[in-house]
């Protein structure tokens, strides 16, 4: 597997994003097919991160777990769109899920940003809990901690929040222009952190 | 007011992460399609924002899965792009055995047969399925397809003692109800997992749920008023009736 020259070891296939990487391309290969029985190994490695990222940013259960089935099916339908030269498996999929989570908060929340810094003040510590909780977010979470504090928080906002760049900065109190260098210097960092080759 | 190029380069970090505004986002993604260096800068960011993912992955309730793949059974997919070939699509062998030549519609029976067959392969209950042992499951199958798309078809869950869910999908009309568990932990070695329907004087058998995890479709069929699912812990190959307090019992709503 691609993990033997990465920073952080990696456990066996299934265990993380690519454990099962080619596997999992493959996979996607065969529902565009029509098959059932790989869609529900589909389903097996990617409901998990499809449905708790779309936790992290709605934060409600019930309206989560509709907008993870819409995204599921979404894959089941589009799946035949999926090219394995332009990224792996679990990205196309979890970016599905991300943006679907973000532009249903986004939609709700124009008329509410008074709310914006509760939740946000919320959504920092159950984030720490959650990531806290797998291996993957163990390794996830030291590359958050080689991070400058105002990086990560960025980061997290933008990404579990489902903030957008101009709201995190809002919400952080800079200029929009240090909130964008810091997102994208964080992630980069990151991307080093957590061996990601593209 | 358009942004200056060095301004547009940054913004591959926000782009990855999906906090562009819209009118931002529309902007980045032209220039994204002329600049292959920012291209090539966010696919390696969506790589790194998808482990942010990964890491905050959460089991979604056990009844997600029944919905989903049965609604898959009814949606039709796209065709691959036009005109594409450079495209490859990358063909696997997986340890999963191929049933797809035997010609399985493409209806919620295939969802949950395949599913099933799958499951029994993984399980290395069958590396070699025969036709009839495929006709048998289809049988089976298609009982457990009636009541997962049944009318009047209701959800309910219950939490075990031991931890994990189990969910019923019960038809009130057919008397019958699927049942899956998902999050129990492996039993005992030597001993599995026995589903049973209870009632006023005793327990009929309904079958095991795996070591591996797989746990369901099951059917319980000839349901009476009354009766509950319980699931006990029993030696390897299960017995006649319970010997063991149920982890779980859960009434059905008739």
């Amino acid at each position: 597997m691609t993990g033997m020259n990465r920073p952080e070891a990696r456990p066996g296939r299934g265990s993380g994003p690519d454990g099962g990487q080619a596997d999992l391309a493959g996979l996607l290969a065969e529902v565009a097919r029509g098959d059932h029985a790989a869609f529900e190994a589909v389903y097996r490695e990617l409901s998990g991160p499809v449905y708790g990222v779309i936790r992290q940013v709605l934060r409600d259960p019930a309206q989560s777990e509709e907008v993870a089935q819409e995204v599921l099916l979404e894959i089941w339908r589009t799946a035949s769109r999926f090219d394995p030269a332009r990224g792996s498996a679990a990205a196309w999929a979890v970016t599905i899920a991300h943006r679907r989570a973000v532009d249903r908060v986004r939609s709700e929340n124009a008329c509410s940003q008074r709310e914006v810094k509760a939740a946000a003040a919320a959504t920092a510590a159950d984030v720490a809990d959650a990531v806290e909780a797998s291996l993957e977010g163990q390794r996830v979470r030291r590359c958050l901690d080689g991070l400058t504090g105002l990086q990560r928080e960025s980061i997290r906002l933008a990404y579990y929040s489902g903030y957008t760049y101009p709201q995190v900065a809002r919400l952080l109190g800079v200029a929009l222009g240090t909130v964008k260098t810091r997102i994208r210097d964080g992630l980069i960092r990151m991307r080093d952190c957590l061996g990601v080759t593209s | 007011m358009r942004l200056r190029r060095d301004d547009l380069h940054v913004l591959t970090g926000s782009y990855a992460l999906d906090a562009l505004p819209d009118a931002e986002c529309e902007e980045f993604e032209r220039h994204l399609r002329r600049c292959t260096s920012c291209d090539a800068e966010v696919r390696g960011l969506r790589e790194t924002a998808a482990r942010l993912a990964m890491a905050a992955a959460v089991q979604p309730p056990a009844e997600l899965q029944l919905r989903v793949l049965s609604a898959a059974g009814r949606i039709r997919q796209l065709p691959p792009p036009d005109g594409d070939a450079r495209r490859r699509v990358p063909r696997l062998r997986t340890r999963r055995p191929r049933h797809g030549r035997l010609g399985w519609p493409p209806r919620l029976a295939a969802t949950v047969a395949a599913a099933a067959v799958a499951a029994a392969a993984s399980l290395g209950v069958a590396q070699v399925i025969t036709q009839r042992q495929l006709a048998s499951a289809r049988a089976s199958q298609a009982a457990i397809v009636a009541v997962l798309t049944a009318p009047d078809a209701r959800i309910q869950a219950m939490r075990t003692s031991v931890g994990g869910t189990v969910t019923a999908v019960v038809s009130a009309r057919q008397h019958a109800a699927v049942l899956t568990a998902a999050g129990l932990p492996p039993p005992p070695s030597d001993r599995v997992y026995q589903v049973w329907v209870m009632h006023g004087t005793g327990a009929r058998s309904e079958g095991l749920f795996s070591r591996a995890g797989r746990n369901g479709p099951l059917l319980a069929s000839g349901l009476r008023p009354g009766d509950r699912i319980g699931i006990t812990v029993e030696p390897a190959g299960g017995t006649a009736r319970p010997t063991t307090p149920p982890v779980v019992v859960m009434p059905l709503a008739a």
